[in-house]
């Protein structure tokens, strides 16, 4: 595995209509980094990490991953930066026509990864999810949580340099939160990958990271250490990490 | 001139325009997708796993229906067939008529709509469900899984069943043009008496290889229309599980309006 690469978003702009999600967003995205993103639902979070790998196209602005250019790079050459990105999505993004297990192999598949390597690693990530023995199920035969897990199995199982979380503890229990982020943690410890999650699971994600940024009215109104986010200089993003009723949220 | 008797006025006016611009939206969509296949296939490039599976759940599971569709049509052929045959003592013609009907037209265009029918709609429905978007979000977010992990969905979800759908509705046809004849020949045993090997002779003597290669061109032609318009009313879909449901109906009609218009166009130019 190569070393990850640092991600740089510099000005991005995105609207949808009439609605500005992103108004000249700036994040940073040191290599090998725990990062969270954080903000008020319907904020722009999970639209600004699928702009990170080009799903979406920017109306303005610039991300690079590495020496990259993702924002206005041909869909062949996204093809080539999105081989080093592991991303979970939102609702799963799980292929219904496709077995658990098939899901989970399906990245070391497209890579030609020798068959009986990749029936171990299916089966080593399937464990670590705690999803030993699913390999045969069908997508619509597991709960909420269940796919949520085997998404992140797949996100995982190629060792990318970068792997992307949206909303990765969602619906989830406290108990099963701890150990899909201790799970995450361990990960990126043993592999050296960066990690950008989004969620709304703010004490959970603050915890995990070791930088955030708090996405709000479509700008980054904190960027910095996660230990310090609490006692932050704008009173919006001190309201929303502590979640009190009063303030200017 | 009232507000509201302008707008009466306007109206038909005004549908027409949509209906126009609509049909030319889908026409052009369409045919953007089949530039995209194209060069996908220039030189062939391909999921080999997805195109067999296509090829088998589309082809192998629609035997079943096809073959007793087919069977039935035959016989039907021959009940239509049958008082003229007795009046006029034809029992020589019998053979070559519902053959000359089964090849070049009953043959292809039924298959064609029975394969719309189970299999275009739900390529449609399945290809809806992924793609499916509620405002500015895709639903199931399947579609951007596949490019996410580097995957172009058009090589690897849509070329598959095109190729699968053109071949296996070419197949289906072949099946099913034998299978109507077999029933075709029963059934005139049984209702007007006529021997199966008068059937038979009347067939092999008085009918040539391309009234069977002319339907089986038209076959491969409405698998590909059929494919088509499947596909893109099923990655154009809008509107959540309602959306699903449109896409799917205006697949179908659109499959078979453009399946009879192919046959018109196409009896006209082959020979």
């Amino acid at each position: 595995m190569r070393p990850a690469p640092p991600i740089r978003v510099s000005r991005l702009e995105k609207a949808f209509g009439r609605r500005r999600l992103l108004a000249g967003v700036d994040l940073d995205i040191p290599p090998g980094s725990r990062f969270g993103l954080i903000g008020p639902a319907a904020g722009g979070k999970s639209v600004l990490l699928k702009l990170l790998v080009g799903l979406i196209a920017a109306d303005a602005g610039e991300v690079t991953i590495g020496d990259d250019k993702v924002t206005g790079a041909s869909e062949d050459a996204l093809m080539a930066v999105r081989q080093r990105v592991g991303m979970l999505f939102q609702n799963y993004a799980l292929f219904d026509f496709l077995s658990v297990g098939e899901n989970v192999a399906f990245p070391l598949v497209r890579r030609g990864v020798p068959r009986d390597e990749i029936d171990q690693r299916v089966r080593d990530r399937l464990r670590a999810v705690g999803l030993a023995g699913s390999e045969g199920k069908l997508p619509s035969e597991l709960s909420g949580g269940m796919k949520k897990r085997v998404g992140i199995a797949r996100a995982t199982v190629a060792r990318p340099e970068i792997v992307l979380y949206d909303e990765p503890t969602a619906g989830l229990d406290p108990v099963t939160t701890s150990k899909i982020y201790d799970l995450i943690r361990a990960d990126q410890a043993e592999t050296g990958c960066t990690v950008v999650a989004v969620s709304s699971d703010v004490d959970a994600l603050v915890g995990f990271a070791d930088r955030v940024a708090m996405l709000h009215q479509g700008e980054i109104r904190y960027q910095g250490p996660a230990a310090a986010v609490r006692d932050a200089g704008d009173p919006a993003v001190r309201q929303f990490v502590r979640g009190e009723l009063e303030g200017p949220l | 001139m009232t507000g509201a008797r302008r707008a009466a006025l306007r109206s038909p006016i005004e549908t027409l325009g949509a209906t126009a611009m609509q049909v030319a939206r889908e026409a052009g969509g369409i045919t953007l997708l089949a530039g995209r296949v194209l060069r996908c296939l220039v030189p062939p490039s391909m999921d080999g796993r997805e195109l067999t599976r296509n090829m088998y759940r589309m082809g192998n599971r629609s035997v079943p229906i096809v073959a007793l569709t087919a069977f039935f049509v035959g016989g039907i052929m021959v009940i239509q067939a049958g008082m003229y045959v007795r009046q006029f003592n034809a029992t020589g013609l019998v053979g070559w008529g519902a053959g000359y009907a089964i090849f070049r037209e009953i043959g292809p265009v039924l298959i064609a709509l029975m394969f719309s029918g189970r299999v275009g709609s739900n390529n449609t429905a399945e290809l809806g469900t992924m793609t499916v978007t509620e405002g500015t979000m895709t639903v199931t977010e399947q579609l951007d899984g596949l490019r996410a992990l580097a995957i172009d969905p058009i090589r690897y979800l849509i070329v598959p069943r095109v190729v699968a759908m053109m071949v296996m509705l070419f197949i289906l046809t072949v099946v099913g043009d034998l299978v109507s004849i077999a029933g075709g020949m029963l059934f005139s045993r049984l209702l007007i008496g006529i021997d199966p090997s008068t059937f038979y002779y009347s067939l092999v003597d008085n009918l040539d290889w391309i009234d069977f290669v002319h339907g089986l061109v038209k076959s491969a032609v409405f698998g590909l229309s059929i494919a088509l318009t499947s596909c893109y009313f099923g990655v154009s879909v809008r509107g959540g599980a309602v959306g699903v449901g449109r896409a799917v109906n205006a697949a179908v009609v659109a499959a078979a309006v453009s399946i009879m218009l192919l046959d018109f166009f196409l009896t006209f130019l082959l020979p």
